[in-house]
């Protein structure tokens, strides 16, 4: 039973040119305690998406379909047709979202303790004893010093401080599902590491259920079960960890590996994808990125082709293609690659 | 030159090293590294070099408090100019006709000890007691005034920044814009012409004074009443011409705090509307209006003599203009840095309170930065 199932999502930005179709007839299902990755590149979606999840997206964008459907086995709902007062509780509590942008994800005048206070107090987490104790179990959890840091502004902690926090902060509620949209991606090398078996470990523990954002296919592969590739607002590619890393059968997968530097791999192996991702507002007829793929046939211009399965019924890619993708990448063209990322 | 043993060198450097003037040093360096002492010294520095200026100043003025005296002697007494002088002379205090430096060591000297000298014009009366008479009306006119337009033009600027576009946040806005562009007197004179003199609904002669003579001051409910019947024009002048400025600068900070990432979180947190409102939009919008507050109080106490003048409100700015017609010297230098120091210590609530609103600003040792 997923914990979220996500239907035919479409979301949109107004703007003076026109509506953005910025996430297209997204469609997955999040189970409980899996974590599921969602790749692709700047302006795929992924952020837009996430942040639709919990409806928190800012006022220029309007969700025109879909159905989010939450289901912890005791209550079950659409979250888009959750009034404001019942959407609020259920963020954070049933729904956490660590940001990107955690280092300024903390109000700079009032103390990191205020803020899990204010946490605690909005979802009736009742006395302050109470929540103080749960605040400090979490900053353990994360390895901080709950003495120092619940006594600190945000602008005295360091940036992986402020990371763990958000982290610590996220859990509070106990949620089912954490939303982590890029968690490491402001940090250095070692506090990534840090950060991502921090992650695994959490889980582990609490058994929460996780969407992980990320445009850095290493570490989503290190913490992903499941994986979604995204491009131009849409799904792709969905398919298991170890089947999208070994044998990816869209091209733009194919792509993303490809621009990855690999440990073995030859000087000069490393391949950009030629050409940028197409206007959102007119978008072409046909497959949006047939103007990118080396792959592309004519037939390829008829229409935007739906997902399919290929391979096992558990690996989807929207490409009519995609039996030539298996047979150039051969059996282990790609296999180095995955390797040297997981 | 005298060759140094390696002894003596060594002897050299222990001394300096125990020299008593390294110690005080040392320890002031412990007092001087603290907000409130360099806030202190500055104050102190300004006060001077105010006084200083004053002082200057005021003797540059043409016509003597003599002069004026023996003038108005002449023409209310009909007396010969001599016998004016002679009377003039035995009025004042201070010898005037003694060089300037020696007058200015002595305003100095007395003003080390608090005593502000004595007015020119009213004999044996003391300028700190004169001022003492005046001072609280027009704070308590300036405050009020500015208090009210502060709270309840950051509370408009708020709501107009959470309703952008909407016809309220236009209203507002636009209304902010065109009040604040009147300048206080024109106000002043407006409302005495138009709702005083041509549609008579304001009894402006009865409002004249701090307060109805007759009237026992005390803190009962008639007293109360009366000083704010008296001091209801200025404040409502003072309101004006500031509310416009609060509106528009928390509405652009709003705005600006709005688009903040912690807020965002705030909201993903699942906070209510209320406290992401007060406890993370509104207390880091309403930061920088607060120096801008003290700012703007120090303009208005000096401000405030052309508005006190038009009600004829007995206040600082009132008696600050009497003194100058009559040249009189110490109740002029008097008013003069008392205002100073008002704006001085507006100042420093205002740097203290900001250090305090906001745990980036000096924790320990000055300014650090963000």
């Amino acid at each position: 039973m997923p914990v979220l199932s996500v239907r035919d999502l479409s979301i949109d930005y107004r703007t003076r040119r026109g509506p953005v179709h910025a996430v297209r007839d997204v469609t997955f299902d999040l189970e409980q305690g899996e974590t599921l990755a969602i790749i692709g590149e700047s302006g795929s979606g992924k952020t837009t998406l996430a942040v639709g999840l919990i409806r928190l997206s800012p006022r220029s964008a309007r969700v025109t379909s879909g159905e989010i459907r939450y289901d912890d086995g005791k209550r079950a709902f659409d979250v888009l047709s959750l009034e404001s007062e019942r959407l609020r509780r259920f963020r954070w509590a049933d729904c956490a979202m660590v940001f990107q942008a955690a280092l300024s994800a903390f109000n700079p005048v009032i103390t990191i303790w205020e803020q899990f206070l204010d946490t605690g107090r909005a979802h009736g987490m009742g006395d302050k004893h109470k929540i103080h104790d749960r605040t400090r179990e979490l900053l353990d959890l994360v390895h901080l010093d709950p003495d120092r840091v619940l006594r600190s502004y945000a602008h005295e902690l360091s940036g992986g401080m402020r990371q763990r926090v958000l982290i610590a902060m996220a859990l509070l509620l106990d949620p089912r599902i954490v939303i982590l949209d890029e968690p490491t991606t402001a940090l250095d090398i070692l506090t990534q590491r840090a950060i991502i078996d921090l992650l695994r470990d959490l889980r582990a523990k609490l058994g929460f259920a996780t969407i992980f954002i990320s445009h850095d296919l290493s570490i989503a592969a290190e913490l992903a079960d499941r994986m979604l590739t995204m491009y131009a607002g849409r799904v792709v590619e969905r398919a298991g960890v170890d089947d999208l890393f070994y044998r990816p059968r869209h091209p733009y997968s194919v792509g993303l590996m490809r621009a990855v530097p690999r440990v073995s791999g030859a000087l000069g192996s490393v391949a950009s994808i030629p050409g940028s991702p197409p206007d959102l507002i007119r978008l072409p007829r046909g497959c949006s990125y047939y103007p990118r793929c080396p792959f592309h046939v004519e037939q390829c211009l008829e229409q935007d082709p739906p997902l399919l399965a290929v391979d096992t019924p558990d690996h989807e890619a929207a490409c009519i293609r995609w039996e030539a993708v298996a047979a150039a990448l051969g059996s282990d063209a790609e296999a180095p690659v995955a390797e040297k990322l997981a | 030159m005298a060759t140094v043993t390696p002894a003596q060198g060594e002897l050299q450097i222990r001394t300096f090293q125990r020299s008593p003037l390294s110690r005080v040093r040392g320890n002031l360096g412990g007092l001087w590294g603290r907000p409130i002492t360099q806030a202190l010294l500055k104050a102190v520095l300004t006060i001077y070099v105010t006084s200083t200026i004053t002082f200057g100043l005021i003797r540059l003025m043409p016509g003597s408090p003599v002069e004026i005296k023996i003038d108005e002697l002449m023409q209310q007494s009909q007396m010969s100019y001599a016998d004016a002088a002679a009377a003039a002379s035995g009025l004042f205090d201070i010898n005037l006709n003694a060089p300037i430096h020696e007058q200015y060591f002595e305003y100095l000297g007395n003003l080390v000890h608090g005593n502000l000298g004595n007015s020119f014009l009213s004999r044996g009366t003391s300028v700190m007691s004169i001022i003492l008479s005046v001072l609280p009306w027009t704070l308590f006119a300036v405050g009020t005034g500015l208090l009210l337009s502060f709270v309840i033009g950051i509370g408009l600027g708020l709501i107009a920044a959470y309703r952008r576009n909407s016809l309220l946040d236009h209203t507002v806005s636009t209304g902010g814009s065109i009040i604040s562009s009147v300048p206080g007197y024109l106000v002043a004179l407006l409302i005495v012409l138009i709702f005083g003199i041509q549609l008579r609904w304001i009894p402006i002669t009865q409002m004249r004074g701090a307060f109805s003579p007759g009237i026992a001051p005390g803190f009962t409910p008639e007293f109360i009443g009366d000083i704010l019947f008296h001091a209801s024009l200025p404040i409502t002048v003072f309101f004006l011409t500031h509310i416009g400025l609060w509106i528009l600068s928390m509405r652009s900070a709003t705005l600006a705090s709005l688009e903040e990432d912690h807020v965002t979180v705030a909201r993903a947190r699942g906070l209510t509307d209320g406290r992401i409102t007060t406890a993370y939009v509104g207390r880091n919008a309403v930061l920088p209006l607060v120096s801008q507050f003290a700012i703007a109080a120090g303009a208005v106490v000096g401000g405030a003599v052309i508005i006190e003048q038009i009600f004829v409100y007995q206040g600082v700015g009132l008696r600050l203009v009497s003194s100058v017609n009559q040249r009189d010297y110490p109740l002029m230098q008097g008013i003069i840095l008392m205002t100073t120091v008002c704006v001085i210590i507006a100042n420093l609530i205002a740097d203290l309170l900001y250090s305090r609103l906001d745990p980036r600003i000096g924790r320990a040792g000055g300014a650090t930065g963000k």
